[in-house]
């Protein structure tokens, strides 16, 4: 079989050797890398425009996926002044990575531009909105400041991690998680956890990111659990895609609450109508697109309505990424309005299986379930 | 603006008077920030990426601004006309040939933020604000059981008020038809900015058809802020047809007889045989020969009827559904752009349409008279768009130049052009004209440009609407 670039080779047969020609030859030979991603990023009519959430709602060419590649490779070019003006654009971001599902590349915007705001945060450039986060990550480990005094589980034999989201603001989801796993036979157990890191992450912290990522290793490996349940998409994301880049080890297996809960739900029953919008951590994080529409299908007489956007095309809530809800919050709850119209033309009740995204749903007055209060729900009757 | 050069600058500046009143008006949907002008300061005009990586910019708008509504356009242009300032419409920047460029500074409008959708089921219509994105739209049809059928390899950066103004046509063109016959009615802001709307009538005898006038304007007549195209039901069934043909002419005439027996396939594409190789190299029985692809879709007793007319009467190899499902898949991947300009190769695609007896000729010619250009790696075209009359080809031509990237770069251009006007081609069949064409234009039209100038002048007579773009 012919392979990808012989036609050209074809054609460049016999032309006269001109400047560059030797580096295109090396090219299609596959001895020479070409651009670097940013460059390449930088250099694309924004073939990703249309999934970006940035894009749609906020509908700025500065904030657009290949605009932001373009502003980040002019400042790392020198020709843009690194400032607060210049770089707010890169931090108009979800990071939910929905551009990756369309680039012929597969490149993350975010991670693209992320050096950038790394350099920045080490140089002292960062908005006055993140320091309390950067604050309250130092101090307490937590995004929310000092953690409530909180009622531990000590026994069990999986560790229930509910992240800062379930903590602060759904203790009910937390609960009803324990109960839905408990139905099954698991004995779930918690622990005094710390953040997964992702905000520090997302903002550009990287020190502080891989600091709270080795305390967190720390506490997770030395619970004794073999496995991990999590009610949050980030923190599955975090210990299973981003630690391990960092070279830092989780012992046991980490499993999102949908994953672990996948081909365990059996012969359930209930009636009623409700639509769903898939976290982007886990349709595009996880790569499991397809797993929060199946645990809905597969209970009995519940009628699910698929919304336009779902799957790999899932729409973010607009309060992902850490940044835009601190920077801009009109734009993160425009975003998450206009995921919630488009919801709602299917049902009254969304379901979700991500904290994040329930609070921005409801924070625009948006009923919103967790899929453990809906399983808690139909397994009461 | 930092460490970066501006290719055309421009002296004119922005009273700060105009600036407040504008800020009065939008508030924060204003920006003079230099990341936002820098973000404005071109299209996606493929010599411009050689310009970005020598850190230079094609020109600087003054101010950037994001009007909401149609009330907030005529309020914008109505400004900039008082003050005799230039205005240039934004809408996804996929524009290939510089038609959105800022180059006398002014003020940019991005339509972006105006993207209302409202369905008129009954009457096979939608309604769409211009700024609408053309994926966002689409998907929201199909949910719905319709399909515009416009999918330009732009589909998914672009905007419905661009593809009006730039006159586009889609993969789909062969079935659905170009832009131009979607669009039953629309809306636009006249230079002096009152609001002219043009209604979607079925049909209308009431004079000429005025709504042609800002199909294609380019920006250069009014802005168009809404519009009404026609839908279809979403297709009921979908059947892929390739085939292997020994000669370019052999495939032309074969759809050429499809078309003429009445048969409407939503897609054909026949490739030379570069670009058989370039596109299909994984498929070894149509290596070195021309590949053409059919897709029909619609009802399914029509598309079945239209699939025993192409079997009929294609003279070539039936290679079945592979090629088709492999262009499917591959069909918006834009990579050659990102991946050789860094390389130093300029590389860029020129459209143009003829009738079929002057088809072949003109492939032809193109082919020589582009390869002949001192730094050409190579040419290729194929033919992307079919019409009782003629047909549409694609070219796409790559070089190294051993001089300035410009110059060999206008220098294919310009063979280019000046040969399809000997042949008796347009000089443009989809990505019209911007600044790139320009100089060409008048040749191509003839009186006809006397007649655009004149036009423009009468609705435009502060010349503020996208100056100097279209050579007028």
């Amino acid at each position: 079989m012919p392979r990808k670039w012989d036609w050209l080779k074809d054609e460049i047969k016999g032309l006269e050797l001109i400047r560059s020609a030797p580096l295109i030859f090396k090219f299609i030979s596959g001895k020479l890398n070409g651009p670097d991603d940013l460059v390449k990023c930088a250099l694309c009519p924004n073939m990703c425009r249309h999934a970006c959430p940035i894009s749609i709602v906020d509908g700025k060419e500065t904030t657009s996926p290949a605009g932001k590649a373009r502003i980040a490779f002019f400042i790392r070019d020198g020709k843009l002044e690194l400032n607060l003006e210049n770089i707010e654009p890169l931090y108009m971001c979800l990071s939910c990575d929905a551009c990756t599902q369309w680039c012929p590349f597969e490149f993350s915007v975010s991670n693209l531009t992320r050096p950038i705001k790394e350099e920045a945060v080490k140089k002292g450039i960062t908005f006055k909105e993140f320091s309390e986060v950067f604050k309250n990550l130092k101090e307490y480990g937590y995004v929310y400041g000092e953690p409530k005094d909180e009622k531990m589980v000590r026994d069990g034999n999986i560790l229930y991690l509910r992240g800062c989201t379930i903590r602060e603001k759904y203790p009910e989801v937390e609960k009803k998680t324990s109960k839905v796993l408990e139905s099954l036979g698991y004995k779930p157990f918690t622990t005094s956890e710390k953040c997964c890191g992702i905000p520090a992450y997302n903002l550009g912290n990287i020190t502080l990111f891989k600091k709270l990522a080795k305390e967190q290793a720390e506490i997770i490996n030395s619970s004794g659990a073999d496995v991990v349940v999590t009610s949050c998409p980030s923190c599955a994301y975090a210990y299973r895609v981003l630690y391990p880049k960092y070279s830092i080890k989780i012992n046991p297996k980490i499993f999102h609450i949908t994953e672990f809960l996948e081909g365990k739900i059996k012969g359930l029953k209930t009636k009623g109508r409700v639509t769903f919008h898939d976290p982007c951590k886990l349709a595009i994080g996880l790569k499991r697109p397809e797993l929060l529409e199946k645990l809905l299908l597969s209970i009995e007489g519940l009628e699910v309505k698929s919304p336009r956007r779902k799957g790999k095309e899932t729409f973010c809530c607009g309060y992902g990424g850490s940044a835009i809800s601190r920077l801009n919050a009109q734009l993160a709850d425009e975003i998450s309005n206009e995921r919630l119209k488009e919801l709602r033309e299917e049902a009254e009740v969304i379901v979700t299986a991500c904290p994040t995204c329930k609070l921005a749903f409801e924070s625009n007055y948006g009923k919103t379930l967790d899929i453990a209060e809906l399983l808690y729900d139909v397994l009461r009757g | 603006m930092t460490n970066l050069e501006v290719v055309m600058r421009s002296n004119h500046e922005l009273p700060s008077d105009v600036l407040k009143h504008l800020i009065s008006i939008l508030g924060n949907r204003v920006s003079t920030k230099d990341v936002d002008l820098l973000s404005y300061s071109r299209d996606y005009w493929p010599i411009t990426l050689h310009w970005m990586l020598k850190g230079k910019i094609p020109a600087l708008a003054r101010a950037i601004v994001w009007p909401k509504n149609t009330r907030e356009v005529q309020d914008v242009v109505k400004i900039a006309y008082e003050n005799a300032i230039p205005v240039y419409t934004y809408g996804g920047g996929s524009g290939v040939l510089g038609g959105a460029i800022p180059e006398q500074g002014g003020i940019v409008v991005d339509m972006k933020k105006m993207r209302s959708i409202k369905l008129h089921e009954e009457n096979l219509l939608v309604e769409v604000e211009a700024g609408t994105n053309g994926y966002y739209l689409e998907k929201y049809l199909n949910k719905k059981g319709y399909t515009l059928g416009h999918f330009p390899q732009s589909l998914y950066p672009s905007t419905i008020g661009g593809w009006i103004a730039t006159k586009a046509t889609g993969q789909f063109s062969t079935k659905y038809g170009g832009i131009e016959d979607m669009v039953l009615g629309l809306e636009a802001v006249l230079p002096w900015g009152d609001v002219v709307t043009l209604k979607p009538h079925v049909r209308s005898a009431t004079g000429p058809d005025l709504k042609t006038l800002f199909i294609g304007s380019e920006g250069i007549l009014g802005i168009i802020t809404k519009t009404w195209l026609k839908i279809w039901p979403y297709p009921e069934k979908r059947i892929l047809l390739s085939f292997a043909s020994e000669t370019l002419e052999e495939a032309l005439d074969s759809v050429n007889r499809i078309l003429k027996r009445g048969a409407r396939p939503a897609v054909v594409r026949i490739y030379d045989i570069v670009e058989t190789k370039r596109h299909f190299y994984k498929f070894d029985e149509v290596y070195g020969k021309i590949a053409t692809i059919i897709i029909l879709e619609g009802d399914s007793k029509l598309v079945e009827a239209e699939k025993q007319i192409i079997e009929e009467e294609f003279k070539g190899k039936a290679l079945g559904e592979n090629l088709v499902k492999h262009w499917l898949e591959t069909r918006f991947n834009v990579k050659e752009a990102s991946e050789f300009a860094p390389l130093g190769v300029v590389f860029d695609t020129i459209e143009v349409s003829i009738h079929w007896s002057k088809a072949i000729k003109l492939y032809r010619s193109l082919i020589n008279v582009m390869r002949s250009v001192k730094g050409t790696l190579f040419v290729s075209a194929h033919a992307s768009h079919f019409y009782p009359q003629g047909v549409c080809f694609y070219f796409t031509f790559a070089g190294i130049p051993k001089g300035d990237p410009t110059e060999y770069y206008n220098e294919v251009w310009d063979v280019a052009m000046k040969t399809t006007l000997e042949v008796g081609g347009a000089i443009s069949h989809h990505h019209g004209i911007g600044r790139q064409r320009g100089k060409w234009l008048k040749e191509d039209l003839g009186l006809a440009f006397e007649v655009l100038k004149k036009v423009k002048n009468a609705l435009d007579e502060k010349k503020i609407m996208n100056p100097r773009n279209m050579g007028v």
